[in-house]
């Protein structure tokens, strides 16, 4: 505990943008040390999984366009189903690679885990991960948990801030993915951090239809969707404002199995993740939900696009 | 809800592949099925006392929901086609031992005691005389089992699998009627083609049958 | 596995469990209305057809492939389907769950029918009565064992199809497979796919012993 403060503490300072200097600094402090470096191969090719929501599907597929232009053979399975699922799945070797978020990866693996800062987050997830998993540097682009509540609701209830659900205790129905309800970014945390109760966790899904059309027909006064998504904004939800910190920060990151983790796999991932950035990803979702665009077709064009595949 | 042609233009590919990987998962269970059921199903037939027990046993598992099955799979084998397979089985093998039985208790005593009269072995009566006569019925099971598992296949996409039932989630999270529609068809069609196949394997397999016809 | 099985004794036992919206009691009784509603509006269906095909003989044919087609509909699809056509309501569940049954109420039915000996049915003619009284007071009597072993396969299948209600937001015992899938707890999983089995085999006894009890003076 001591050791995860302090290197916290140290890497506090030491975030922000000098993104593949400063995370490749922090993953060669991995207790496994230089096995991350080497040992690993991508040789016999890379199977990468996605997690039961659009934009998992779409950092995929980007993963898997820059791995075969870095002359990597790359198998997709896409919609494996949750984080609860799919990080079994890996330490299994039903696949090797999986497009991970910094803060929820890291509630997952140590639901006590105070880091809230990228560069501190790391390092915790380094020293967190069981043996045999590593984080790659994390990436530009950032995708975090929001808690929405429609303009009305926000007005008849007095709801501006995560803080302000305490003074409705017993009274809404919040509606979220069903492993949400056991989560420290859930029903958990509200309770915990702000005292929230609610009258029903209603089980429903990751950012999709069925979060969305509860929240719109008023079915739930309380969803959990992601900041990407655009329908926020079309629809004029109000996110509620998280003064204590529960969300964390969450730079996108990629959890690899180190038997496939080399230098090759490493690079062309690192460039994609400072390419990348939050509005490039926003909009490539959109594509795919609105526009009805296959992830890969879309992955493909953005990495062409932006030089990293030919 | 209109369908977007020229998505399945599109997609010609994915589709053939995802058909295919849907036909190999239903066609490897019933296949699988039948290895295990037949000899269950003469055990059944033969002693007595177990017959209330395997039946009995094997309409249980039939009241589970396939999704439970293969969730609980996961820690055995994993987010694998063998999850799959093995999840199917268990349901093709409830119908094709229900039938088999049906089938083997359908063979009139009269040609069995001829047959042992005739000093035939007990395994070859049952090679060469039980198991042609109560092929018709062992058939009917395996058409149903068939059909079944074809359309239980994309119950499996939830485990991250499931062929054509892929379609299913895709188009359920993107509001996109398109695949959906095309998996529905695609499951039934192969369905309709994979039963009149095995009607046609049944009427190659009993020639008796058509002399009389 | 001998730890699954532990703590899904605790987990059935607890009494925290079985109380509330999420509780064992009240998912129990969604689960029960889905499945009954749902065989009720397929038996509706199916079995006037199942008569009406058995009585006049026409259609037969069609019928039975139809009920073959009806067995492979995919449920996870037509839920889907019906969902993205209809917007969210129970209506895409009761759809699947209808689809799934009537093929078996209408062939069981149809079987009862045709199995009805032509002799009695001539001789009931003979004796003056119509069509319909035919129908009513002898066929329909002689058919309903199968017609009601028909009904029974289409619950049991219903009662295990009904945990789809819950990939679409809704309740039932379903809740606890697909909640127990997304948190990757297996005694949550086990515990709904247990009582979804119980559910089935209780109401399947049930209906073979009131079964047995109203066709006692009969020989099979």
């Amino acid at each position: 505990m001591n050791r995860r403060a302090l290197l916290g503490g140290l890497f506090a300072a030491a975030s922000v943008p000098a993104l593949s200097a400063c995370a490749s600094g922090i993953t060669s402090l991995d207790g496994r040390g230089d096995a991350a470096g080497g040992g690993g191969s991508s040789k016999g090719g890379v199977t990468i999984g996605t997690a039961n929501f659009t934009e998992n599907q779409v950092l995929g597929y980007l993963y898997a366009a820059v791995l075969k232009a870095a002359g990597v053979k790359v198998t997709v399975r896409p919609n494996l189903g949750t984080r609860e699922i799919v990080i079994p799945a890996l330490e299994g070797g039903d696949i090797d690679l999986l497009p991970e978020y910094q803060g929820a990866l890291l509630n997952y693996l140590d639901p006590k885990a105070t880091p809230t800062e990228e560069g501190a987050m790391q390092n915790a997830l380094t020293l967190a991960l069981p043996a045999g998993l590593q984080v790659l540097p994390y990436g530009t682009a950032e995708d975090s948990d929001a808690f929405v509540v429609t303009r009305e609701t926000a007005r008849k209830y007095g709801l501006a801030s995560l803080a302000d659900l305490k003074k409705q205790n017993g009274r809404l129905v919040i509606g979220a993915a069903p492993e949400v309800k056991k989560r420290r970014v859930g029903a958990v945390g509200l309770k915990d951090v702000y005292g929230a109760e609610f009258k029903e966790f209603k089980s429903l899904d990751s950012d999709g239809p069925l979060v969305k059309g509860a929240l719109k027909k008023g079915d739930v006064d309380v969803a959990n969707l992601f900041t990407t998504d655009t329908d926020i904004e079309a629809e004029d939800w109000v996110v509620l404002a998280d003064p204590e910190h529960l969300i964390p920060s969450q730079h996108i990151v990629p959890l690899i199995a180190d038997r496939k983790a080399d230098d090759t796999v490493r690079k062309a991932l690192a460039r994609l993740g400072n390419v990348l950035t939050t509005a490039d990803l926003t909009a490539l979702n959109r594509q795919v939900d609105k526009d009805k665009k296959d992830p890969e077709d879309v992955a493909d064009a953005y990495t062409k696009q932006h030089g990293l595949a030919k | 809800m209109t369908i977007d042609w020229s998505w399945i233009a599109d997609h010609t590919d994915d589709l053939t592949s995802l058909t295919l990987s849907h036909l190999e998962a239903a066609l490897t269970a019933v296949l699988l099925g039948l290895l295990v059921s037949l000899p269950l199903a003469v055990i059944a037939h033969r002693v007595r006392p177990l017959r209330g027990f395997l039946l009995g046993a094997s309409n249980v598992l039939f009241t589970i929901p396939s999704i439970a099955i293969f969730v609980l799979l996961l820690p055995v084998s994993g987010l694998t086609r063998t999850t799959t397979v093995i999840g199917l089985t268990v349901y093709s093998l409830v119908v094709l031992l229900r039938n088999t039985v049906e089938g083997l208790d359908s063979v009139p005593v009269r040609v069995k005691e001829a047959a042992k009269a005739m000093g035939t072995r007990p395994l070859r009566t049952l090679l060469t005389v039980e198991l042609p006569l109560a092929l018709p019925v062992i058939m009917a099971g395996v058409r149903i089992a068939t059909v079944m598992s074809i359309s239980l296949v994309s119950v499996a996409t939830y485990i991250g699998d499931g062929g054509l039932g892929q379609l299913f989630t895709d188009g359920f999270q993107r509001n996109f009627p398109t695949p959906v529609i095309v998996g529905v068809v695609l499951t039934l069609l192969l369905a309709v083609v994979a039963d009149a196949l095995l009607v046609a394997l049944q009427y190659v397999l009993t020639p008796w049958k058509r002399r009389r016809a | 596995m001998y730890e699954l099985f532990k703590n899904l004794g605790t987990w059935l036992v607890s009494s925290s469990q079985w109380s509330g919206p999420d509780g064992i009691a009240h998912r129990l009784a969604e689960h029960l209305q889905y499945s009954l509603l749902a065989t009720l509006i397929a038996a509706a269906i199916g079995l006037p057809l199942g008569l009406l095909i058995g009585h006049t003989g026409k259609g037969a044919f069609l019928a039975i492939n139809l009920a073959s087609f009806g067995r492979a509909l995919p449920t996870v699809g037509l839920v889907v389907l019906v969902f993205l056509a209809g917007g969210l309501s129970m209506l895409p569940v009761y759809v699947a769950l209808v689809a799934l049954a009537v093929p078996a109420i209408v062939t069981n039915t149809y079987a009862g029918m045709t199995a009805v000996d032509p002799d009695v049915k001539d001789a009931a003619r003979g004796q003056g009565m119509r069509g319909r009284q035919v129908l009513l007071q002898v066929e329909l009597p002689l058919a309903l064992p199968l017609i009601l072993t028909g009904l029974r396969l289409a619950l049991i299948q219903v009662v295990a199809t009904a945990t789809i209600a819950a990939y679409v937001s809704f309740g039932g015992l379903g809740r606890y497979v697909f909640d127990g899938l997304a948190q990757r707890d297996l005694v949550q999983v086990l515990g709904g796919a247990v009582l979804v089995a119980v559910v089935a085999v209780v109401l399947d006894l049930a209906l073979s012993g009131l079964q047995r009890f109203l066709f006692r003076h009969r020989t099979a």
